[in-house]
Protein backbone atom coordinates (compact mmCIF):
# COMPACT_ATOMS: atom_id res chain seq x y z
CA UNK A 1 0.00 0.00 0.00
CA UNK A 2 2.59 2.14 0.62
CA UNK A 3 4.07 1.79 -2.64
CA UNK A 4 0.99 2.74 -4.16
CA UNK A 5 0.80 5.83 -2.14
CA UNK A 6 4.70 6.70 -3.19
CA UNK A 7 3.86 6.01 -6.61
CA UNK A 8 0.75 7.95 -6.36
CA UNK A 9 2.97 11.00 -4.95
CA UNK A 10 5.63 10.81 -7.36
CA UNK A 11 3.84 12.87 -9.55
CA UNK A 12 3.81 10.51 -12.22
CA UNK A 13 0.32 10.48 -12.62
CA UNK A 14 -0.14 14.59 -13.04
CA UNK A 15 2.34 13.88 -16.29
CA UNK A 16 0.16 10.99 -17.50
CA UNK A 17 -3.17 12.88 -17.97
CA UNK A 18 -0.58 16.16 -19.08
CA UNK A 19 0.28 13.59 -21.61
CA UNK A 20 4.05 14.34 -21.15
CA UNK A 21 4.71 10.60 -20.35
CA UNK A 22 7.29 7.93 -22.56
CA UNK A 23 5.28 5.18 -23.82
CA UNK A 24 7.03 2.73 -21.49
CA UNK A 25 5.96 5.14 -18.33
CA UNK A 26 2.39 5.41 -19.83
CA UNK A 27 1.42 1.62 -20.30
CA UNK A 28 3.41 1.07 -16.74
CA UNK A 29 0.95 3.82 -14.93
CA UNK A 30 -1.89 2.03 -17.37
CA UNK A 31 -1.25 -1.52 -15.65
CA UNK A 32 -0.77 0.23 -12.54
CA UNK A 33 -4.34 1.68 -13.04
CA UNK A 34 -5.86 -1.45 -14.09
CA UNK A 35 -4.04 -2.95 -10.73
CA UNK A 36 -5.27 -0.46 -8.23
CA UNK A 37 -8.30 1.22 -7.46
CA UNK A 38 -7.21 3.87 -5.86
CA UNK A 39 -4.20 5.35 -8.68
CA UNK A 40 -7.56 4.40 -11.12
CA UNK A 41 -9.81 6.96 -8.68
CA UNK A 42 -6.52 9.07 -8.79
CA UNK A 43 -6.28 9.29 -12.40
CA UNK A 44 -9.80 10.37 -12.78
CA UNK A 45 -9.07 12.90 -10.10
CA UNK A 46 -6.40 14.64 -11.69
CA UNK A 47 -8.44 14.12 -15.28
CA UNK A 48 -11.61 15.99 -13.56
CA UNK A 49 -9.65 18.83 -12.65
CA UNK A 50 -7.62 19.41 -15.80
CA UNK A 51 -10.80 19.18 -17.52
CA UNK A 52 -12.36 21.41 -15.25
CA UNK A 53 -9.04 23.80 -15.44
CA UNK A 54 -9.19 23.81 -19.21
CA UNK A 55 -12.78 24.67 -19.25
CA UNK A 56 -12.25 27.41 -17.18
CA UNK A 57 -9.96 28.92 -19.68
CA UNK A 58 -12.24 27.81 -22.22
CA UNK A 59 -12.35 30.20 -26.02
CA UNK A 60 -15.51 29.94 -28.17
CA UNK A 61 -14.23 29.78 -31.20
CA UNK A 62 -15.29 31.78 -34.01
CA UNK A 63 -18.93 30.96 -35.06
CA UNK A 64 -18.72 30.08 -38.89
CA UNK A 65 -16.09 27.68 -37.46
CA UNK A 66 -18.67 24.62 -36.29
CA UNK A 67 -20.49 24.71 -39.66
CA UNK A 68 -17.60 24.56 -41.30
CA UNK A 69 -16.04 21.52 -39.28
CA UNK A 70 -19.46 19.65 -39.15
CA UNK A 71 -18.65 19.81 -42.84
CA UNK A 72 -15.51 18.26 -42.97
CA UNK A 73 -16.34 15.45 -40.16
CA UNK A 74 -19.14 15.09 -41.95
CA UNK A 75 -18.15 14.87 -45.50
CA UNK A 76 -14.67 13.16 -43.78
CA UNK A 77 -11.65 14.06 -45.83
CA UNK A 78 -9.80 11.82 -43.77
CA UNK A 79 -10.22 8.53 -44.70
CA UNK A 80 -12.74 6.90 -46.90
CA UNK A 81 -12.77 3.43 -45.08
CA UNK A 82 -14.37 4.94 -42.09
CA UNK A 83 -16.70 6.97 -44.33
CA UNK A 84 -18.12 3.88 -45.84
CA UNK A 85 -17.76 2.25 -42.33
CA UNK A 86 -19.92 4.56 -40.57
CA UNK A 87 -22.39 5.58 -43.24
CA UNK A 88 -24.85 2.69 -43.05
CA UNK A 89 -27.55 4.11 -45.20
CA UNK A 90 -29.67 2.85 -47.52
CA UNK A 91 -30.58 4.19 -51.01
CA UNK A 92 -34.00 5.47 -49.97
CA UNK A 93 -32.62 7.51 -46.90
CA UNK A 94 -30.74 10.49 -47.86
CA UNK A 95 -28.06 12.43 -45.74
CA UNK A 96 -28.34 16.48 -45.67
CA UNK A 97 -24.89 16.42 -47.46
CA UNK A 98 -25.65 13.78 -49.45
CA UNK A 99 -24.19 14.24 -53.37
CA UNK A 100 -26.86 13.03 -55.15
CA UNK A 101 -25.72 11.53 -58.58
CA UNK A 102 -27.81 9.79 -61.02
CA UNK A 103 -24.95 9.87 -63.35
CA UNK A 104 -24.00 5.50 -62.91
CA UNK A 105 -27.29 5.17 -64.14
CA UNK A 106 -26.14 7.34 -67.26
CA UNK A 107 -23.68 6.20 -68.02
CA UNK A 108 -24.75 2.53 -67.76
CA UNK A 109 -27.36 3.73 -70.53
CA UNK A 110 -24.52 4.64 -72.71
CA UNK A 111 -22.84 1.50 -72.24
CA UNK A 112 -25.56 -0.22 -73.53
CA UNK A 113 -26.17 2.37 -76.17
CA UNK A 114 -22.35 1.71 -77.32
CA UNK A 115 -22.72 -1.55 -77.49
CA UNK A 116 -25.91 -1.60 -79.55
CA UNK A 117 -23.91 0.91 -81.85
CA UNK A 118 -21.42 -1.35 -82.53
CA UNK A 119 -23.34 -4.35 -83.09
CA UNK A 120 -24.98 -2.48 -85.74
CA UNK A 121 -22.12 -1.45 -87.07
CA UNK A 122 -20.73 -4.91 -87.17
CA UNK A 123 -23.89 -5.96 -89.17
CA UNK A 124 -23.86 -2.65 -91.44
CA UNK A 125 -19.98 -3.88 -92.89
CA UNK A 126 -21.09 -7.53 -92.85
CA UNK A 127 -24.28 -7.18 -95.41
CA UNK A 128 -22.16 -4.29 -97.26
CA UNK A 129 -19.33 -6.99 -97.64
CA UNK A 130 -22.23 -9.12 -99.19
CA UNK A 131 -23.85 -6.47 -101.59
CA UNK A 132 -20.43 -5.75 -102.54
CA UNK A 133 -19.50 -9.76 -103.81
CA UNK A 134 -23.19 -9.81 -104.85
CA UNK A 135 -22.09 -6.17 -107.14
CA UNK A 136 -19.49 -7.50 -108.47
CA UNK A 137 -20.98 -10.95 -109.40
CA UNK A 138 -23.67 -9.21 -111.36
CA UNK A 139 -21.47 -6.91 -112.92
CA UNK A 140 -19.28 -9.95 -114.32
CA UNK A 141 -22.50 -11.26 -115.51
CA UNK A 142 -23.93 -7.76 -117.30
CA UNK A 143 -19.90 -7.88 -119.23
CA UNK A 144 -20.69 -11.56 -120.46
CA UNK A 145 -24.59 -10.40 -121.22
CA UNK A 146 -23.39 -7.46 -123.05
CA UNK A 147 -20.69 -9.37 -125.15
CA UNK A 148 -23.24 -11.85 -126.04
CA UNK A 149 -25.34 -9.32 -127.21
CA UNK A 150 -23.12 -7.47 -129.14
CA UNK A 151 -22.10 -10.92 -130.82
CA UNK A 152 -25.83 -11.56 -131.61
CA UNK A 153 -26.27 -7.91 -132.88
CA UNK A 154 -23.40 -8.35 -135.27
CA UNK A 155 -24.61 -11.67 -136.31
CA UNK A 156 -27.89 -10.51 -136.87
CA UNK A 157 -26.41 -7.57 -138.96
CA UNK A 158 -24.35 -10.04 -141.02
CA UNK A 159 -27.41 -11.80 -141.66
CA UNK A 160 -29.28 -8.95 -142.54
CA UNK A 161 -26.73 -7.82 -145.31
CA UNK A 162 -26.62 -11.38 -146.41
CA UNK A 163 -30.50 -11.01 -146.43
CA UNK A 164 -30.23 -7.90 -148.69
CA UNK A 165 -28.05 -10.15 -151.34
CA UNK A 166 -31.05 -12.47 -151.64
CA UNK A 167 -33.42 -9.89 -151.88
CA UNK A 168 -31.52 -7.58 -154.02
CA UNK A 169 -32.75 -8.65 -158.00
CA UNK A 170 -29.83 -7.54 -159.06
CA UNK A 171 -27.92 -10.50 -158.00
CA UNK A 172 -26.83 -13.10 -160.29
CA UNK A 173 -25.27 -16.33 -158.42
CA UNK A 174 -22.65 -18.23 -160.11
CA UNK A 175 -21.79 -21.70 -159.63
CA UNK A 176 -18.05 -22.64 -159.73
CA UNK A 177 -17.49 -25.94 -161.32
CA UNK A 178 -14.01 -27.87 -160.71
CA UNK A 179 -10.95 -28.66 -163.14
CA UNK A 180 -10.14 -31.89 -164.62
CA UNK A 181 -7.00 -31.91 -161.77
CA UNK A 182 -10.00 -31.24 -158.84
CA UNK A 183 -13.00 -32.92 -159.88
CA UNK A 184 -15.05 -32.43 -156.34
CA UNK A 185 -13.78 -28.49 -156.21
CA UNK A 186 -16.65 -25.96 -156.30
CA UNK A 187 -18.11 -22.66 -154.87
CA UNK A 188 -21.03 -20.04 -155.01
CA UNK A 189 -20.78 -16.86 -155.28
CA UNK A 190 -23.14 -13.74 -156.28
CA UNK A 191 -22.82 -10.64 -158.84
CA UNK A 192 -24.50 -7.89 -159.08
CA UNK A 193 -23.59 -5.82 -162.59
CA UNK A 194 -25.66 -3.21 -161.05
CA UNK A 195 -23.77 -2.62 -157.59
CA UNK A 196 -20.36 -3.89 -158.89
CA UNK A 197 -20.30 -6.17 -155.92
CA UNK A 198 -18.93 -9.83 -156.34
CA UNK A 199 -20.06 -11.77 -153.07
CA UNK A 200 -18.44 -14.80 -152.30
CA UNK A 201 -20.83 -17.57 -150.58
CA UNK A 202 -17.95 -19.03 -147.54
CA UNK A 203 -19.91 -21.91 -146.67
CA UNK A 204 -20.09 -23.27 -149.87
CA UNK A 205 -16.57 -23.81 -150.60
CA UNK A 206 -15.45 -26.80 -151.03
CA UNK A 207 -11.59 -26.68 -152.32
CA UNK A 208 -8.70 -28.48 -151.48
CA UNK A 209 -6.53 -27.93 -148.88
CA UNK A 210 -3.63 -25.19 -149.32
CA UNK A 211 -0.47 -24.63 -147.36
CA UNK A 212 0.38 -21.62 -145.42
CA UNK A 213 2.48 -20.09 -148.24
CA UNK A 214 -0.59 -19.99 -151.03
CA UNK A 215 -3.85 -18.43 -151.22
CA UNK A 216 -7.08 -18.86 -153.01
CA UNK A 217 -7.20 -15.60 -155.73
CA UNK A 218 -10.57 -14.92 -157.67
CA UNK A 219 -10.21 -13.71 -161.03
CA UNK A 220 -13.16 -12.11 -163.21
CA UNK A 221 -13.22 -12.85 -166.74
CA UNK A 222 -13.74 -9.25 -168.77
CA UNK A 223 -13.71 -9.51 -172.38
CA UNK A 224 -11.11 -12.56 -172.35
CA UNK A 225 -8.47 -11.58 -169.72
CA UNK A 226 -8.60 -12.29 -166.05
CA UNK A 227 -9.05 -9.49 -163.79
CA UNK A 228 -7.83 -9.40 -160.13
CA UNK A 229 -10.38 -9.94 -157.51
CA UNK A 230 -8.76 -10.25 -153.98
CA UNK A 231 -7.11 -13.42 -152.28
CA UNK A 232 -9.22 -15.48 -149.73
CA UNK A 233 -8.05 -18.79 -147.64
CA UNK A 234 -10.17 -22.01 -147.84
CA UNK A 235 -12.80 -21.98 -144.88
CA UNK A 236 -11.57 -23.28 -141.68
CA UNK A 237 -14.16 -24.67 -138.75
CA UNK A 238 -13.88 -21.84 -136.63
CA UNK A 239 -15.15 -19.36 -139.30
CA UNK A 240 -18.92 -17.88 -138.76
CA UNK A 241 -19.16 -15.41 -141.62
CA UNK A 242 -21.87 -16.72 -144.37
CA UNK A 243 -20.76 -14.47 -147.00
CA UNK A 244 -17.20 -12.59 -148.08
CA UNK A 245 -16.77 -9.80 -150.31
CA UNK A 246 -14.69 -9.46 -152.97
CA UNK A 247 -13.75 -6.69 -155.16
CA UNK A 248 -16.00 -4.88 -157.04
CA UNK A 249 -16.65 -5.51 -161.32
CA UNK A 250 -18.80 -3.78 -163.16
CA UNK A 251 -18.56 -6.26 -166.19
CA UNK A 252 -17.69 -9.87 -166.44
CA UNK A 253 -18.28 -12.86 -168.29
CA UNK A 254 -17.07 -15.59 -165.96
CA UNK A 255 -14.90 -15.97 -163.03
CA UNK A 256 -11.94 -18.28 -162.11
CA UNK A 257 -10.01 -19.71 -159.07
CA UNK A 258 -6.36 -19.84 -158.71
CA UNK A 259 -4.02 -21.04 -156.38
CA UNK A 260 -1.34 -18.47 -155.62
CA UNK A 261 1.59 -17.87 -153.74
CA UNK A 262 0.23 -15.61 -150.25
CA UNK A 263 -0.67 -12.19 -151.04
CA UNK A 264 -1.63 -13.10 -154.57
CA UNK A 265 -0.35 -12.38 -158.36
CA UNK A 266 -0.68 -9.93 -160.82
CA UNK A 267 -1.17 -12.79 -163.45
CA UNK A 268 -2.90 -15.75 -162.73
CA UNK A 269 -1.13 -19.03 -162.84
CA UNK A 270 -3.66 -21.07 -165.02
CA UNK A 271 -1.98 -24.08 -164.05
CA UNK A 272 -3.32 -23.91 -161.01
CA UNK A 273 -6.67 -22.91 -161.62
CA UNK A 274 -8.98 -25.04 -159.30
CA UNK A 275 -13.13 -23.80 -160.40
CA UNK A 276 -14.52 -21.70 -163.11
CA UNK A 277 -17.79 -20.38 -163.93
CA UNK A 278 -19.08 -18.73 -166.96
CA UNK A 279 -22.47 -16.67 -168.01
CA UNK B 1 -21.35 8.28 -30.40
CA UNK B 2 -19.39 5.48 -32.13
CA UNK B 3 -22.03 5.43 -35.21
CA UNK B 4 -20.74 9.16 -35.62
CA UNK B 5 -24.08 10.69 -36.82
CA UNK B 6 -24.83 14.27 -37.39
CA UNK B 7 -26.49 14.65 -33.87
CA UNK B 8 -23.02 13.10 -32.49
CA UNK B 9 -20.87 15.39 -33.97
CA UNK B 10 -22.71 18.80 -33.27
CA UNK B 11 -22.99 17.32 -29.68
CA UNK B 12 -19.10 16.59 -29.32
CA UNK B 13 -18.41 19.65 -31.05
CA UNK B 14 -20.77 21.59 -28.39
CA UNK B 15 -18.98 20.18 -25.89
CA UNK B 16 -15.54 20.50 -26.18
CA UNK B 17 -14.61 22.72 -28.40
CA UNK B 18 -14.55 25.66 -26.34
CA UNK B 19 -12.13 23.90 -24.13
CA UNK B 20 -10.13 22.51 -27.01
CA UNK B 21 -9.46 25.88 -28.78
CA UNK B 22 -8.76 27.09 -25.43
CA UNK B 23 -6.12 24.80 -25.34
CA UNK B 24 -5.39 25.32 -28.89
CA UNK B 25 -4.80 28.98 -28.71
CA UNK B 26 -2.86 29.40 -26.43
CA UNK B 27 0.01 27.20 -27.74
CA UNK B 28 -0.38 28.64 -31.51
CA UNK B 29 -1.32 31.95 -30.50
CA UNK B 30 -2.26 32.71 -34.25
CA UNK B 31 -5.93 32.73 -34.62
CA UNK B 32 -6.38 31.73 -38.08
CA UNK B 33 -3.71 29.04 -37.66
CA UNK B 34 -5.77 28.07 -34.27
CA UNK B 35 -9.21 27.44 -36.02
CA UNK B 36 -7.08 24.83 -38.73
CA UNK B 37 -6.09 23.30 -35.93
CA UNK B 38 -9.02 23.08 -33.97
CA UNK B 39 -10.46 21.24 -37.26
CA UNK B 40 -7.59 18.99 -37.55
CA UNK B 41 -8.20 17.92 -34.32
CA UNK B 42 -11.81 17.11 -34.64
CA UNK B 43 -11.17 15.31 -37.98
CA UNK B 44 -8.63 13.09 -36.19
CA UNK B 45 -10.47 12.73 -32.99
CA UNK B 46 -13.38 11.87 -35.42
CA UNK B 47 -11.48 9.37 -37.93
CA UNK B 48 -9.64 7.48 -34.56
CA UNK B 49 -12.71 7.05 -32.03
CA UNK B 50 -12.54 3.40 -32.33
CA UNK B 51 -9.41 3.56 -31.24
CA UNK B 52 -10.19 5.46 -27.68
CA UNK B 53 -11.88 3.20 -24.82
CA UNK B 54 -13.57 4.28 -21.77
CA UNK B 55 -11.10 2.01 -19.80
CA UNK B 56 -8.32 4.25 -20.42
CA UNK B 57 -9.19 7.40 -18.85
CA UNK B 58 -11.52 10.23 -19.14
CA UNK B 59 -12.68 11.27 -23.22
CA UNK B 60 -11.48 14.73 -22.30
CA UNK B 61 -7.92 14.18 -21.35
CA UNK B 62 -7.87 11.62 -24.56
CA UNK B 63 -8.95 14.79 -26.99
CA UNK B 64 -7.02 17.13 -25.45
CA UNK B 65 -3.97 15.02 -25.84
CA UNK B 66 -4.67 15.11 -29.39
CA UNK B 67 -5.14 18.65 -29.46
CA UNK B 68 -2.06 19.33 -27.45
CA UNK B 69 0.18 17.29 -29.83
CA UNK B 70 -1.39 18.91 -33.22
CA UNK B 71 -0.80 22.10 -31.56
CA UNK B 72 2.54 21.61 -31.08
CA UNK B 73 3.30 19.98 -34.48
CA UNK B 74 1.99 23.49 -35.94
CA UNK B 75 3.99 25.49 -33.75
CA UNK B 76 7.01 23.45 -35.13
CA UNK B 77 6.50 23.31 -38.69
CA UNK B 78 7.62 25.42 -41.48
CA UNK B 79 3.80 26.44 -42.40
CA UNK B 80 3.99 28.47 -38.58
CA UNK B 81 7.27 29.61 -39.09
CA UNK B 82 6.88 30.94 -42.83
CA UNK B 83 3.50 33.00 -41.33
CA UNK B 84 5.95 35.62 -39.08
CA UNK B 85 8.34 35.91 -42.07
CA UNK B 86 5.18 36.57 -44.61
CA UNK B 87 4.08 39.53 -42.60
CA UNK B 88 4.69 42.86 -44.75
CA UNK B 89 6.36 45.33 -42.74
CA UNK B 90 3.71 47.64 -42.48
CA UNK B 91 1.79 45.30 -40.83
CA UNK B 92 4.53 44.56 -38.55
CA UNK B 93 3.29 46.66 -35.36
CA UNK B 94 -0.59 45.59 -35.87
CA UNK B 95 1.03 41.91 -36.17
CA UNK B 96 2.89 41.78 -33.09
CA UNK B 97 -0.06 44.21 -31.01
CA UNK B 98 -2.62 41.03 -32.14
CA UNK B 99 -0.01 38.78 -30.85
CA UNK B 100 0.73 40.28 -27.34
CA UNK B 101 -3.21 40.69 -27.25
CA UNK B 102 -3.66 36.75 -27.52
CA UNK B 103 -1.29 36.12 -24.80
CA UNK B 104 -1.83 38.94 -22.25
CA UNK B 105 -5.78 39.14 -22.45
CA UNK B 106 -6.62 38.64 -19.72
CA UNK B 107 -10.58 38.02 -20.90
CA UNK B 108 -9.29 35.96 -23.49
CA UNK B 109 -7.50 33.90 -21.41
CA UNK B 110 -10.71 33.79 -19.04
CA UNK B 111 -8.73 33.94 -15.61
CA UNK B 112 -11.10 34.17 -12.93
CA UNK B 113 -11.03 34.22 -8.85
CA UNK B 114 -9.48 31.00 -8.75
CA UNK B 115 -6.41 32.06 -10.08
CA UNK B 116 -5.87 33.44 -6.80
CA UNK B 117 -5.30 29.74 -5.46
CA UNK B 118 -2.35 29.00 -7.10
CA UNK B 119 0.90 30.26 -6.05
CA UNK B 120 2.73 31.95 -9.67
CA UNK B 121 5.12 29.30 -9.34
CA UNK B 122 2.47 26.53 -9.66
CA UNK B 123 0.69 28.04 -12.39
CA UNK B 124 3.71 29.34 -14.01
CA UNK B 125 4.82 25.71 -14.46
CA UNK B 126 1.18 24.01 -15.37
CA UNK B 127 0.56 26.57 -18.08
CA UNK B 128 3.73 25.80 -19.30
CA UNK B 129 3.14 22.46 -19.75
CA UNK B 130 -0.67 22.70 -20.09
CA UNK B 131 -0.99 25.46 -22.44
CA UNK B 132 2.62 26.13 -24.17
CA UNK B 133 3.13 23.06 -25.01
CA UNK B 134 6.25 22.69 -22.96
CA UNK B 135 7.34 19.16 -21.59
CA UNK B 136 8.08 18.91 -18.44
CA UNK B 137 12.06 18.49 -18.93
CA UNK B 138 12.03 21.70 -21.07
CA UNK B 139 10.00 23.80 -18.96
CA UNK B 140 12.59 22.63 -15.86
CA UNK B 141 15.32 24.02 -18.28
CA UNK B 142 13.37 27.57 -19.18
CA UNK B 143 12.74 28.20 -15.62
CA UNK B 144 16.39 26.66 -14.00
CA UNK B 145 14.82 24.15 -11.41
CA UNK B 146 15.47 21.00 -10.93
CA UNK B 147 13.41 18.07 -12.49
CA UNK B 148 12.45 17.01 -9.23
CA UNK B 149 11.05 20.13 -7.81
CA UNK B 150 9.06 20.80 -11.06
CA UNK B 151 6.94 17.39 -10.73
CA UNK B 152 6.31 18.31 -6.78
CA UNK B 153 5.19 21.78 -8.06
CA UNK B 154 3.16 20.41 -11.01
CA UNK B 155 1.43 17.74 -8.79
CA UNK B 156 0.47 20.73 -5.75
CA UNK B 157 -1.09 22.89 -8.35
CA UNK B 158 -3.38 20.23 -9.62
CA UNK B 159 -3.81 19.47 -6.23
CA UNK B 160 -4.66 23.14 -5.33
CA UNK B 161 -7.28 22.69 -8.51
CA UNK B 162 -8.82 19.66 -7.03
CA UNK B 163 -9.46 21.14 -4.06
CA UNK B 164 -10.81 24.26 -5.32
CA UNK B 165 -12.98 22.58 -7.86
CA UNK B 166 -14.14 19.76 -5.23
CA UNK B 167 -15.20 23.09 -2.75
Amino acid sequence: MEDVKAYIESGILELYVLGDISPEDKLQVEQMAAQYPDIKAELNDIAASMERYADEHAIEPAGQLRQKIMNSLLVNLGDDRNFIKQRRHTDEEEFEDDKIITLPQRTQFYKYAFAACLTLLLISIYGLVNLYSKLQDSNIQIAALQADKTRFANQVNLMDSQLDMYRDTSFKVLKLKGMPKSPGAAMVLAWSPVNKKVMVDVQSIKLPQHDQKHQYQLWALVKGKPMDMGVFDNPTGKDTAGVKEMKNVALADGFAVTLEPTGGSINPSLDHMVVIGQF
Amino acid sequence: MQRREKIAAEALYDMYSASLYGVIVRIVIHEELAEDVLQETFIKIWNSFNSYSAEKGRLFTWMVNIARNLSIDKVRSKDFRNQGKNQELENNVTFIDEQRNTVYNPELLGIRDMVANLKPEQKSILDLVYFKGYTHVEAAEELGIPLGTIKTRLRMAIQQLRKYFNE
